[in-house]
């Protein structure tokens, strides 16, 4: 009851289907903060289901890398959820031509990414729509992981999932083939396109659609065959696609001329075909790159955005 | 491999092991453990002070009901007194004792899975935890926690389908939605012990493999998954974890079975004197288990007499408790029912006219419902 006085609602910063995002300020401590105030009106089937899971998932986490759910009120009848105030996200980033960054700054983004979402796995949930929009950025250089509107538990084995889920341009190919049981590594191949992205500073595999994305993603990766995913043929759509060589070591270095060894071995490891054989969490960052020079830049010596 | 990698190497372990996030640990960062573990004292005082606090209220709107009614003759005044009680904690908690039950039969009649009616039995108690059945009508509750156990455990079912289903309408299934997810203080996650039990089932048979009977062990896991549903009605969701009420479970179920797991997977101690070519062919337990197993046995077997004390309210109490509640939130139905009596004691030769239509109190939506 406190809270509808507490926070200030000062400026609109975004509206999205479900929710309109306010600036505003935490009065007692006069911290800044964003309000999602989630609308209430006109859904019928009462409050929505992004609403309820953002709530519930952002509830579980406390952790550096995963944006902190600092309340929740009702107000009028609205929902809101008070969240850290996130001025920057890794997509603006990246697209401003401006910024320059190195090997190091990409090793810092990419550590943290990684955490954030084991973090995440390690609590059974999955993202399912990580994307470079979606890790957003403290003023203190810190980046967390942002958006649990599509995020839900690591389903039991009997359990049916949706594939229609994570942005297309990071989904992995097990999602492409329609698969009804997946698990963390749908995550881990979005980190590896966006790991990917952070290196080329232009979307790895930006399809035009559904169909060509499965296209855009072999053609770059490779057609996986049932040597490699021994499952891949129980999928209805795989024997209608083209069939691709995967690239060899040498194309990607030309394609990755920035990156070591150590970064394309990592990279690769999360974009394997076989979701089962894709690295987890875990396997990422105990990896060699992390451990080899340059070291990750620390948090608060990473590019920011040139404020106008 | 070289003699630094194999000095260094169990370093690196112990650094790892002492530096590693447990299960444990992130279970204690849950809002279940956080905000949903109580002891018996402080549950009960919790209930308690709801209960103080709804009975005022009662009292309050009584006393203002009489003063805004002065026609009301004395005999009129003493039957409210007599018919609009407030209700007792204990009659509080026999009565959502008695809905929450019902949530799990409901769920079972609409084939929702397990995980989902679980969600809502727990919703539905823990709304009972900030607010009192003088407050708010079980009856009414029971479809908004058990709609909004299906949103929140990813099985949608649209709300004009659902209302259809469970004979109710969309607005009293959505009218009390916000409330619900306020009072639970919008803290959704739940960890029910089902997955425990499965990981446990997968254990026992790995632990105790080649002596116990795959076919029994199905009997078990099922026969578990019940009781479990069973335990979610009591107290000992909120005072012990998951993992917990599962071993209480099985040890209910098969105490000889569990006290062998035991011993093999924790160690337990020698009180349980098992033959000697068992002791010869066992290969002793990891010892890497830093579990406490006597104290591990001693929480399960307080575990298992909180989960023993659940009372099955009968329809009678229900009815009872929920006729009172209909009288103290609708005293003018005391004097209407003491109208009718009237009515049809004098003009006992005339034919018996329709009443004026007043909710029957003992209209619980309970026919379907076993006790």
């Amino acid at each position: 009851m406190i809270s509808r006085t507490e926070y200030s609602k000062e400026k609109k910063v975004g509206e999205g289907t479900y929710a309109v995002v306010y600036v505003g300020t935490k009065r007692s401590s006069n911290r800044r903060i964003a309000i999602k105030e989630i609308k209430t009106s006109g859904f019928k089937d009462g409050l929505d289901m992004s609403a309820i899971r953002e709530v519930k998932y952002l509830q579980e986490m406390q952790h550096a890398n995963v944006i902190e759910l600092v309340d929740v009120f009702m107000a009028q009848n609205n929902l809101n959820l008070v969240l850290e105030f996130l001025p920057a996200d890794l997509e603006m980033i990246i697209k401003d031509t401006s910024i320059l960054f190195t090997q190091a700054d990409i090793k810092s983004w990419l550590l943290m990414t990684l955490r954030g979402v084991h973090h995440c796995h390690r609590n059974f949930i999955l993202h399912r729509d990580l994307k470079p929009n979606n890790l957003l950025l403290a003023p203190d250089g810190q980046l967390k992981l942002a958006d649990f509107g599509l995020a839900r538990n690591m389903g039991s084995p009997q359990e049916f999932l949706t594939s229609n889920v994570v942005t297309r341009w990071y989904r992995a190919p097990e999602l492409l083939f329609g698969a009804k049981h997946y698990t963390g590594a749908v995550d881990m191949w979005s980190v590896g396109v966006i790991f990917a992205e952070l290196m080329l500073r232009i979307p790895y595999l930006p399809g035009k659609d559904d169909i060509d994305q499965i296209d855009v993603t072999f053609r770059a990766l490779g057609t996986p065959t049932d040597k490699d995913w021994p499952e891949i043929s129980t999928f209805g759509t795989y024997n209608k696609i083209q069939f691709y060589p995967p690239p060899s070591r040498e194309e990607l270095r030309r394609r990755f001329i920035a990156a070591t060894e150590n970064a394309l071995s990592l990279m690769s490891g999360m974009l394997v075909m076989n979701p089962h054989k894709r690295l987890d969490p875990i396997q990422c960052l105990t990896s060699e790159y992390f451990l080899e020079l340059p070291e990750p830049t620390l948090p608060s010596e990473l590019p920011k955005l040139n404020k106008n | 491999m070289s003699t630094i990698t194999k000095e260094t190497a169990p370093q690196k372990k112990a650094l790892q092991t002492s530096v590693r996030i447990t299960d444990d640990d992130l279970y204690r960062h849950s809002s279940q453990y956080r905000l949903w573990s109580f002891t018996p004292d402080s549950i009960s005082q919790i209930r308690e002070e709801i209960n103080v606090r709804a009975t005022a209220k009662v009292h309050q709107d009584l006393k203002v009901f009489l003063e805004s009614h002065p026609e009301l003759s004395s005999e009129e005044r003493g039957a409210i007194e007599s018919k609009a009680i407030p209700v007792s904690t204990q009659e509080e908690l026999l009565l959502i004792g008695y809905f929450a039950r019902m949530i799990l039969s409901f769920a079972g009649k609409m084939n929702l899975p397990t995980e989902v009616a679980a969600t809502a039995v727990s919703f539905f108690r823990k709304f009972f935890l900030s607010n009192s059945v003088m407050e708010f009508a079980p009856k009414e509750m029971f479809h908004t926690a058990l709609f909004f156990a299906c949103k929140s455990e990813n099985y949608f079912i649209g709300v004009e389908s659902f209302a259809k289903k469970a004979k109710t309408t969309t607005d009293a299934v959505l009218k009390h939605e916000f409330k619900l997810l306020e009072s639970l203080n919008f803290t959704l996650m739940n960890h029910h012990p089902y997955k425990a039990l499965h990981g446990f089932f997968l254990d026992i048979q790995s632990v105790l493999s080649g002596k116990v009977d795959l076919n029994y062990m199905g009997q078990v896991y099922t026969n578990c998954k019940k009781a479990i549903s069973d335990a979610l009605l009591t107290d000992a969701v909120y005072f012990f974890s998951p993992p917990q009420i599962t071993l209480a479970i099985l040890l209910m179920e098969d105490e000889a079975l569990m006290m062998r797991y035991m011993q093999l997977k924790f160690n337990l101690g020698s009180e349980i004197e098992t033959s000697k070519d068992d002791s010869q062919s066992v290969p002793q337990a990891d010892h890497q288990n830093s579990i406490n197993a006597e104290k591990l046995l001693e929480v399960i077997k307080s575990c298992k007499a909180v989960i023993s004390e659940k009372i099955i309210p009968a329809k009678e109490d229900a009815v009872r408790i929920t006729a009172k509640l209909h009288y103290c939130q609708n005293p003018m139905s005391v004097i209407d029912r003491l109208k009718r009596q009237r009515e049809t004691s004098s003009a006992a030769e005339t034919p018996v006219q329709t009443p004026v239509q007043t909710p029957v109190p003992g209209d619980l939506d309970t026919k379907r419902q076993k006790t």
